[in-house]
């Protein structure tokens, strides 16, 4: 039997259960979660079965992806959408690992919100619906289906993150933030969606379709309408969505504030679904992308500057999970800035004429690190609601010596800040030097010194994440308690500590992978004109070869080592005061990235002033001044009969006349377009 | 036999204007049952409006086009509409049942409510000018009525007067129109007068009756700037007569849109294409482009201000006016279709939020956004309902509101000349979300006063599901209504251009 037939059954599964739990969760006392867990462990499990027989099978061979006759779900005019499924290499390496970090994610939640009572239905059901958004958005075969299961997780994650908005457990100004919080994510990330909805109809209209396959197997010669200016339109509009969604400058700001959520929802928001969902939309409409290497030039400077502001303002934060938010951001640029690498070096090579490309090193990076920081954050976040579940505060101030009381959560959350800040032969080290290279590639041969630039930016950053992961480190689990009232219940249940020890294995060792498995599986490249995904890879030992004998890797290195020990200095050995560089807080600079370089405030002033003020004058005008005028107007026209108006107190004789102003302006309209014979 | 073979003939002859007798002698029928008890004559009513509607989907389903006296016709695209309306005339009528707002003459309101209703569909059948008036002025003048029925609120007298002066106005500058029309066409048949439309050459008098037509319709669809009296007659009419002129009497204005101005397009496209020209925009088109902009950006922002529920409801459902009139400015069968589905969408989520509305105000919730605070613990499915049509109206997928939205505009896309229109609906409908968050937010993350649970009436709860099931199903499973609506606007279409072909013009 085929199982690769029924990878549709992979979204579908979750989704009933999030039916399931939904309707009947309330009976229950546990509100159904293991109807939830079982949902994720089928849906890996088929994952699992699906990659295992696309990966033997004819079609990986052949570079092609496996797409079956679409569903017709929809036909208007000249247009048909589809409801369609699409497996290549990609889709694969992307519903294994998060399919496989949302299911022990969900075997957390057990012991993590064991407290909630009754409102445990809603979460599970949540949960459940949100992965089976991002399962949906992952196996989709064309945009318009990718952007249904996009929003459903929007959707998602506004309830998710606003879980809290009740009757948060930290009293009621968490409540409220936790409310603004996911209205924020809410709207933020909306900003982005109306931005990939408007690419999704310049698309429409450039190819006359928007199926994966009609688009990508020809992206060029199969345009119904337009150019290469309106692809480059279309796929900037596209990457407008992934701004929004992956939390990338400059609408960075929702992700910290996601924070308000449970942690087992950060968790699953930053490792295995929502803010992944941009990076894969990026990679998977690469055809689309490398058509144009300004384009890939844009999306890699903004991947460049994310990754660099995201990791200075973890710098001084103390609360620890929005440390951790910060640092999702920054890794999402370095994600992001190595697709648009990548990318440049295809897009310049192809305008050369090149016909056979081999790989795109900022693909194969872009991908590796999204795989590995799944694993490493999904780690962390977990650690850290260990933490968090233990002692009932997020601030790193009262913490201090946890490692003591919490043995297993403190070796775990060790492997992921070594994984994260790039120690050698743990995953983040690989795929982070392998963005390195990436990024390096085209500065070197000249194609942009921007490149040259935006390494530079990786290689600070590469610093900074070593240093705030260990601060927080040592703050959390070093030294001695800091706050005597501060009180540890000690080590979490085993539901909690088991997928932190099964994580922390893959945080050490996934990065390996690349040199045996994932070098034939990650790849992107241009055969005889056609993209390809899949096979075609380096040999595992050229990567290693490359990676060990480049000096930059151990320039990288050593700043990361650096890093690592000037947390120790600072915050361990208590050698260097803290208080001493910042000026005790008050330098400009530390108070700039406390308010998070006015981010916040910027988009509140513009909020506030662009969209409410300007809706309230409006309605002024609406009320007031075009009445005023119109007022003039009738008075004029009706002179001193005081007929209507003693009809009645309002302002009816208002609303005439602005009927009569109407038909005169409808006229003149028509009059002028008449006589200039349309715009 | 001579009875029976006379009996089948007359049938035959009535059958085009069958669903609009079934209202006709329901109208006449109710007042006598409505001095027994209100109950009953909403029942009669809601069976009446069932039959009529099964009886409209069985003449549409067995192919059945007929015509009446050359004044009305019955054909796909008709059915649809009058489904339409009957399904929003049921729709009122569940939430009049129990209607709290409504202290007497039970039978009445139920009888001006069929007669109004009957005047809608008429306007959809009318094949002539004359027709069409006498259809469109039945529907005004009782809705007149039906909003001062509030006797014991002042502020439904003053949106009935409002109402009657504002409407009184656009009727005048219709009929105006209308007769113009008549001074350089010579005829009243619609199908003629959309012919000399189309190829007669711009004059004066051409552009004022144009104008005249345009802005007597625009008043029905409150198209920027003909929208002034909707907030005030929103707020100030019964909830169920709100749902009725918002969902139903505003679908009027487009009908008569389509049926002059669509076609007029249609035709023009239809006679450069025959001499072998590139078929250039109208300028018409542009007109309508314009207001469909200046409708939806005007609507949208000035309902983020509003902090009464149904005068927030008001001004999003001018905005969605805007985005039903891309159809006018793209002018083609797809666009039309897509214009279709989002009236029949916006007829369940619209009308799904203002029952919702009437519901909670039946068991003295206030209007405003505030009073919905907290509103999910104490009604936890009406919460979660009205959160569906919030999201549907915002265009979230997988809901109705989305898909139809998505249609409409993507037909516009083709082409390419109104892309930057289609670009100023998205990002309206972006602006949109806020405020239709804003009641989601209210609902679901603010701490209400009280938790004390509500008890929502019966024939609310059955109006809700309806609404409800059909923003889901229609969001997940379009396929069957869009078809319905493809094949509505495509017989349109298409049966008018072989009427034209066979015509003596061509």
């Amino acid at each position: 039997m085929e199982f690769i037939q029924f990878t549709w059954l992979i979204p579908l599964i979750p989704l009933l259960a999030f039916v399931i739990v939904g309707l009947f969760g309330g009976k229950f006392k546990n509100g159904l979660g293991s109807v939830a867990i079982l949902s994720a462990i089928a849906a890996f499990v088929l994952s699992a079965i699906v990659s295992y027989e696309y990966f033997t099978g004819d079609l990986f061979a052949a570079g092609l992806a496996y797409i079956p006759e679409p569903i017709e779900w929809i036909a208007f005019g000249t247009y048909t959408l589809n409801f369609g499924i699409y497996v290549d290499s990609l889709t694969c390496v992307m519903m294994l690992f998060s399919s496989f970090i949302s299911m022990l994610i969900f075997v957390y939640s057990i012991g993590y919100m064991g407290g909630e009572g009754k409102r445990k239905r809603r979460y599970y059901a949540e949960i459940a619906l949100f992965l089976a958004g991002m399962l949906g958005l992952i196996v989709s075969s064309n945009y318009l289906e990718m952007f249904i299961f996009w929003e459903i997780m929007g959707v998602c994650s506004y309830l998710l993150i606003g879980f809290w908005s009740f009757k948060h457990p930290d009293g009621d100004e968490a409540s409220v933030k936790a409310a603004s919080a996911a209205k924020k994510a809410f709207l933020v990330t909306r900003l982005g969606d109306v931005c990939f909805m408007t690419g999704l109809f310049v698309l429409l209209w450039a190819f006359g379709s928007l199926d994966f396959t009609a688009m990508f197997d020809d992206p060029v010669g199969s345009l119904v309408n337009g150019n290469g200016t309106t692809i480059m339109i279309g796929t900037l509009l596209l990457f407008g969505g992934v701004i929004g969604k992956s939390a990338q400058f400059p609408l960075q700001d929702w992700l910290p504030d996601a924070m308000a959520g449970p942690t087992t929802v950060s968790a699953l928001i930053h490792a295995a679904t929502m803010v992944k969902a941009g990076v894969y939309l990026v990679a998977r409409s690469y055809p689309l992308f490398v058509q144009n290497a300004e384009m890939m030039l844009i999306v890699a400077v903004i991947g460049g500057v994310t990754a660099f502001i995201a990791a200075s303002m973890a710098l001084n934060n103390m609360n620890l999970k929005r440390v951790l938010a910060y640092s999702t951001i920054s890794q999402l640029g370095y994600m992001i800035m190595a697709l648009g690498a990548g990318g440049y070096m295809i897009a310049t090579e192809m305008a050369h004429g090149a016909a056979d490309i081999d790989g795109a090193v900022g693909y194969t990076a872009g991908v590796f690190h999204m795989m590995n920081h799944a694993f490493f954050k999904a780690l962390l976040f977990m650690c850290a609601g260990s933490v968090i579940h233990a002692v009932g505060t997020e601030d790193m101030r009262r913490m201090g010596g946890l490692g003591k009381k919490m043995k297993i959560t403190s070796w775990t959350m060790l492997i992921g800040c070594l994984s994260i800040a790039g120690f050698p032969f743990f995953s983040g080290f690989w795929s982070k030097d392998m963005i390195m290279e990436a990024v390096m590639e085209p500065a070197v041969a000249g194609a942009a010194s921007v490149f040259l630039f935006l390494f530079v930016l990786a290689l600070i950053t590469a610093f900074m994440t070593a240093f705030y992961m260990f601060r927080l480190w040592f703050m959390t689990f070093a030294g001695k308690p800091k706050d005597e009232k501060l009180h540890c219940h000690g080590e979490s249940p085993v539901s909690m500590t088991l997928p932190l020890v099964i994580l922390s294995v893959f945080a050490a060792l996934s990065g390996f992978l690349m040199f045996f498995w994932l070098n034939d599986i990650i790849t992107f490249n241009v055969i005889g004109g056609a993209f390809v995904v899949g096979g075609h890879g380096h040999e595992g030992m050229d990567i290693l070869h490359e990676i060990l004998y480049n000096q930059w890797t151990y320039v990288s290195l050593a700043l990361s080592l650096f890093g690592i020990l000037l947390a120790y200095l600072m915050y361990a050995k208590k050698a260097i005061d803290p208080a001493r560089l910042n000026a005790g807080g008050n330098t400009r600079i530390y108070r700039a990235l406390t308010a998070r370089y006015y981010f916040p405030q910027l988009y509140d002033e513009i909020a506030l002033r662009l969209g409410y003020d300007v809706a309230k004058g409006v309605d002024y005008a609406d009320r007031n001044l075009i009445d005023g005028t119109v007022n003039g107007i009738s008075n004029a026209m009706m002179g001193s009969s005081g007929m209507l108006r003693k009809l009645h107190s309002g302002h009816v004789q208002d609303y005439v006349a602005y009927m009569a102003v109407g038909v005169l302006a409808v006229f003149f309209v028509f009059y002028i377009l008449i006589m200039t014979g349309g715009f | 036999m001579s009875f029976l073979a006379d009996m089948d003939s007359l049938v035959a002859y009535l059958l085009p204007l069958a669903p609009h007798l079934i209202l006709i002698i329901t109208a006449l029928i109710v007042p006598a049952i409505g001095f027994k008890s209100g109950k009953a004559a909403a029942f009669f009513s809601l069976g009446a409006g069932l039959f009529a509607i099964a009886v409209t989907a069985y003449m549409m389903y067995t192919g059945y086009k007929g015509d009446f006296e050359g004044l009305y016709m019955f054909n796909d695209f008709t059915a649809l509409m009058i489904m339409l309306f009957l399904v929003v005339f049921c729709l009122v009528v569940l939430m009049s049942i129990s209607d709290s707002e409504r202290t007497k003459h039970h039978g009445e309101y139920f009888a001006i409510l069929a007669i109004a209703t009957v005047g809608m569909m008429l306007v959809c059948a009318a094949e002539e000018m004359i027709s069409l008036f006498v259809g469109l002025e039945l529907a005004n003048i009782m809705s007149f009525a039906l909003v001062a029925f509030k006797k014991n609120d002042p502020r439904s007298a003053e949106a009935a007067v409002k109402y009657l002066i504002t409407s009184g106005l656009s009727t005048a500058l219709f009929l105006y129109g209308m007769s113009l029309m008549y001074g350089f066409t010579g005829t009243i048949v619609i199908n003629d007068i959309i012919y000399s439309l189309a190829t007669q050459e711009i004059t004066w008098a051409y552009a004022v009756a144009v104008t005249t037509l345009i802005a007597g319709s625009a008043f029905k669809i409150s198209l920027i700037p003909f929208h002034a009296w909707v907030p005030d007659v929103y707020e100030g009419a019964p909830t169920p007569i709100t749902t009725f002129l918002a969902v139903g009497a505003k679908k009027m204005g487009f009908i008569v849109f389509f049926k002059l101005f669509l076609l007029m397009f249609v035709v023009v496209h239809f006679l450069s294409a025959a001499a072998g020209e590139v078929a250039e925009i109208h300028q018409l088109q542009w007109v309508f482009a314009l207001l469909a902009a200046g409708t939806m950006t005007v609507g949208n922002i000035v309902a983020i201000s509003q902090n009464n529920i149904k005068r927030m409801l008001a001004y999003s459902s001018i905005a969605q006016g805007g985005y039903i009139l891309i159809v006018l400015s793209v002018g083609t069968d797809y666009s039309m279709a897509g214009g279709l589905l989002h009236m029949i969408t916006h007829v369940f989520m619209k009308g799904g939020a203002f029952v919702v509305v009437a519901a909670l105000a039946a068991r003295g919730l206030g209007e405003s956004i505030d009073d919905y605070k907290g509103l999910a613990k104490r009604a936890p499915l009406v919460a979660f309902a009205m959160m569906l049509f919030m999201f549907s109206l915002a265009g979230i997928p997988p809901l109705a509101g989305f898909y139809s939205k998505f249609v409409l505009f993507s037909s516009a896309v083709e082409g390419g000349t109104w892309i930057w229109l289609v670009a100023v609906a998205v990002v309206n409908s972006a602006i949109s979300l806020y405020y239709y968050a804003r009641v989601v937010k209210a609902m679901y993350v603010d701490k209400g006063s009280t938790t004390e649970r509500f008890r929502v009436p019966v024939s609310f709860k059955i109006a809700l599901a309806v609404c409800a099931i059909a923003v889901i199903v229609i969001g997940i499973y379009p396929g069957p209504v869009m078809e319905l609506c493809e094949m509505a606007s495509f017989e349109y279409i298409n049966g008018f251009l072989e009427w034209l072909k066979s015509s003596p013009y061509v």
